[in-house]
């Protein structure tokens, strides 16, 4: 996950490369440090200094871990040739080293062939069970062949083993909302929760979910959820401060007709600011739209 | 409509409504996106859908309703005042091969057409969004999903002797129609597909912005203006 002033620093540096403003050496090495993928820039650049052997040279030892992006950066648009050329040298420098086994690897992926690539991470498997992004590749695969379900069992598997590897869950929960299967996806924020609380993103996921599952008990949680969200970011997530709105419509069409037990002054008191904090930021960052709120926001009260 | 069959209905959709959505997808190459389709029932023919603008939504968690509760909402008020309304849905599955209507796709159609009777879902074709570099092809890089409303009867053999139908419920289903749908669905330019290819060299993709981006970010336009200027 990226910061958003790590993103910011990022863009800065993406314009100025873009542009032919240099830094091409300080933005593929935020790129690796971030571990974002930017292939389609990391290969043009980074192909530019590895073609130009003053450039190259002038780069000392991390010449070859720049082979390694440029390889990685290519497979990811597939632009095979050039992949295979940058294993090619890493294998001429590294012979049997099991860092560049597993590009070998990756290119066997790259070009669709599963079964072959299931065999070659296997044997690498063998030497170093532990790896964990070698098991996360199976699960890659899985997504890529169409076979959700076998994603799904790889990545149970890898979390019996290594529960705190939050992308894990986070990549398993957003598996489970694509295919709909919410109650499993609620359980997967779960654990991120417990395991990150202060984390506004993964109360904001977990909120959404609720609200999608539906039903009273978990519209009220869903509210809880939104409301940690708004306490976490200081009130200024837009999708929370709606969600507060959308759960206090939803709540009231099914509390009708029934005991009427959400009106808890507290709830009310919490829609009209979220609705108060919206329109202060549409006022603010996009004025044209604050109509479109303030109506928006009179159909959900009225609804 | 008549009989109710969707037969005769067709879907006329705008060079810029159909630029827009397959810029979409292409800023958001390994996610599946959506969108939907603004339009009315054309004054001329009651039998053409005018589809004269879209909005892209979303490029992560498509399935999630409370981004596309809002979105939805916002929509219609933006554009009843033109008086158009949403007449359909747009996805692209996050899959070069995948051509199935997922389920996400399939809710998402099934709740516009109770607003918009015959809403279409177009699927965005990938394989021929790659052939377009390559080939003259003038017709739309979509497909066209129509919802088809089957009614299962039942024979029940009553007493008396004669036996009584009733029709158990209806069952939905999205079906694509024809073989690249390129009759059903047509593009009001003809010229769209060479304006397409134009803006994809010149990786106009980068300028798009979608619901999800203006909810992270307000200053962002979900309606695009001067995308196209």
């Amino acid at each position: 996950m990226v910061m958003k002033t790590e993103e910011r620093e990022l863009n800065q540096l993406e314009n100025q490369v873009e542009n032919g403003g240099g830094g091409v050496w300080e933005y593929l090495s935020l790129v690796r440090k971030l571990k974002v993928r930017r292939s389609e820039i990391v290969l043009k650049h980074g192909l530019s200094i590895l073609n130009d052997s003053g450039k190259r040279s002038a780069l000392g030892p991390d010449e070859w871990t720049l082979y390694e992006q440029v390889a990685v950066a290519a497979m990811n648009c597939q632009s095979l040739a050039v992949a295979q050329n940058c294993i090619k040298v890493l294998q001429k420098k590294f012979p049997e080293s099991k860092r560049v086994g597993k590009l070998e690897a990756l290119l066997i992926e790259a070009k669709g062939m599963w079964e072959e690539a299931e065999k070659a991470y296997s044997i690498l498997l063998e030497d170093n069970p532990l790896d964990q992004v070698i098991h996360k590749r199976k699960v890659a695969m899985a997504k890529a062949q169409g076979k959700p379900s076998l994603a799904i069992e790889h990545l149970n598997k890898y979390l019996e083993v290594f529960m705190a590897d939050q992308d894990a869950w986070r990549e398993l929960a957003e598996i489970y909302v694509s295919l709909q299967m919410y109650k499993q996806a609620a359980f997967c924020y779960e654990e991120l929760i417990l395991s990150q609380p202060t984390l506004p993103l993964y109360h904001l996921a977990y909120a959404d979910v609720l609200y999608t599952i539906g039903g009273l008990e978990n519209l009220i949680a869903a509210r809880k959820y939104y409301a940690a969200t708004i306490d976490l970011t200081g009130g200024k997530c837009t999708r929370a401060l709606l969600g507060i709105c959308l759960c206090g419509s939803a709540i009231s069409q099914l509390s009708r007709g029934r005991n009427k037990e959400d009106k808890d002054m507290a709830a009310q008191e919490l829609e009209s600011l979220a609705a108060t904090g919206l329109e202060k930021e549409y006022k603010q960052k996009s004025p044209a739209k604050l109509n479109l709120l303030s109506s928006a926001l009179r159909s959900l009260k009225l609804s | 409509m008549g009989t109710g069959t969707n037969g005769e209905l067709k879907y006329e959709i705008s060079q810029n409504a159909y630029i827009k959505l397959v810029l979409h997808s292409l800023r958001h190459k390994t996610a599946a996106v959506n969108g939907v389709l603004v339009g009315r029932i054309s004054p001329n023919d009651e039998g053409v859908v005018e589809i004269s603008d879209s909005v892209p939504l979303f490029h992560s968690n498509l399935p999630l309703l409370p981004p596309l509760e809002i979105s939805l909402i916002m929509i219609e008020q933006h554009y009843v005042a033109q008086g158009l309304s949403v007449v359909g849905y747009f996805h692209a599955n996050q899959r070069f091969d995948d051509v199935e209507v997922s389920g996400v796709a399939k809710n998402i159609g099934d709740h516009i057409s109770r607003y918009f009777p015959h809403a279409p879902i177009l699927l965005l074709n990938n394989k021929k969004l790659e052939a377009l570099s390559q080939g003259k092809d003038r017709s739309p890089v979509m497909q066209v999903c129509i919802l088809m409303l089957r009614a299962v009867r039942l024979v029940a053999a009553g007493t008396g002797g004669s036996g009584s139908l009733c029709v158990r419920d209806a069952s939905k289903n999205w079906r694509v129609v024809g073989a690249d749908g390129g009759s059903k669905l047509l593009l009001k330019e003809p010229s769209a597909n060479v304006v397409l290819s134009d803006y994809i060299s010149s990786e106009k993709w980068k300028d798009v912005i979608d619901f999800d981006e203006h909810l992270d970010d307000l200053t962002k336009d979900w309606l695009n203006p001067g995308l196209f200027n």
